[in-house]
């Protein structure tokens, strides 16, 4: 997006993706509710917040995709 | 009018108009998450205002009359409100300088001493952090400079005079800070300085807390009395009204 010679490139190129956690009750593990994509981590908390505000969380969190550490997949044994 | 009032409608009124041009932006921002934000930044905004309007009547004197139905200047916001906004780049300009003024005069009042704005508007400043974040992310992003000159300026404006109504409820312990506080922590919530701005405090006016004449569009004004939903209304619903 370009405007007045600014371009704004703030959406793909350089923007990740960040799961986004949350649990409504202390006795709830947290659990992935979704996903955003932002170019940092305070873009992605007000993205999150945004998308998913709708229930009555007590704890939301995020965490960037690729810091997540798999230790198995689907398929793999 | 007293000054407290005064400036508690002002913060409403600011609140609501941001809260309506941030809603213009739900379908028009650089990305599908920016479009949401947007909307859900102008649905806060909004529930601000009322919680804002809400505070008059206990601060014994609503200063609102009947004037706000038939006159647009009769609002006390500022002129980067009155006309839709053309750019992102006024978008960001207002979410980042403008949003928090606005947050930087209500942690002012929370920290002051009357009880009625310490209670009522805490939970405002959880809310407006994620307006923060929102803001500072896309101000680092890069903005044209004309949108930011011009909310910086109407920021230190809104603020007030050094010697007045601001400088006078600070004095009176009303509010935890004076204009010249004010513009220091809103410099250090977004990390810059202020670029330089030679306010022309004679054409202030006191009541709209702006330098500039003028008032919002037709439309916007239309839509806050309700006028643009009566157009979509079904004819028996015109009839009946």
């Amino acid at each position: 997006m370009t405007e007045g010679g600014v371009q704004y490139k703030r959406v793909t190129g350089d923007a990740v993706e960040y799961e986004v956690y949350a649990r409504k009750t202390r006795g709830e593990p947290l659990h992935q509710v979704g996903s955003v994509v932002a170019p940092d981590d305070d873009l992605a908390a007000a993205y999150a917040r945004a998308t998913y505000d709708e229930e009555r969380w007590i704890e939301m969190a995020i965490v960037r995709k690729d810091h997540v550490i798999e230790l198995w997949a689907p398929g793999e044994p | 009018m007293s000054e407290i009032t005064n400036l508690v409608l002002s913060i409403a009124d600011n609140k609501q108009l941001l809260g309506l041009r941030y809603a213009e932006w739900a379908t028009r921002a650089p990305s599908l998450e920016a479009d949401i934000a947007a909307a859900a930044m102008g649905l806060d905004d909004l529930g601000h205002s009322r919680v804002l309007y809400g505070c008059l009547e206990p601060l014994g004197d609503d200063p609102r009359g009947p004037d706000r139905e038939a006159d647009p200047a009769s609002l006390c916001a500022l002129p980067y409100f009155d006309e839709p906004w053309v750019s992102w780049g006024q978008f960001v300009a207002a979410n980042a300088v403008l949003d928090t003024a606005f947050s930087v005069m209500i942690e002012a009042c929370v920290n002051g001493s009357i009880e009625v704005l310490q209670h009522r508007l805490r939970k405002m400043l959880a809310e407006e952090r994620y307006h923060f974040l929102h803001g500072r992310s896309w101000l680092r992003s890069g903005i044209e400079k004309g949108p930011l000159d011009e909310a910086w300026r109407e920021a230190i404006e809104w603020f007030g005079p050094p010697d007045g109504d601001t400088a006078a409820l600070h004095n009176k312990g009303a509010l935890s800070m004076g204009p010249a506080e004010l513009r220091a922590r809103l410099e250090e919530r977004l990390e810059t300085s202020a670029p330089k701005v030679a306010a022309d405090w004679k054409g202030w006016d006191p009541r709209r807390r702006r330098t500039r004449p003028g008032a919002i569009d037709e439309r916007t004004f239309g839509m806050l009395r309700g006028l643009e939903e009566k157009r979509f209304a079904p004819a028996s619903a015109q009839k009946q009204a």
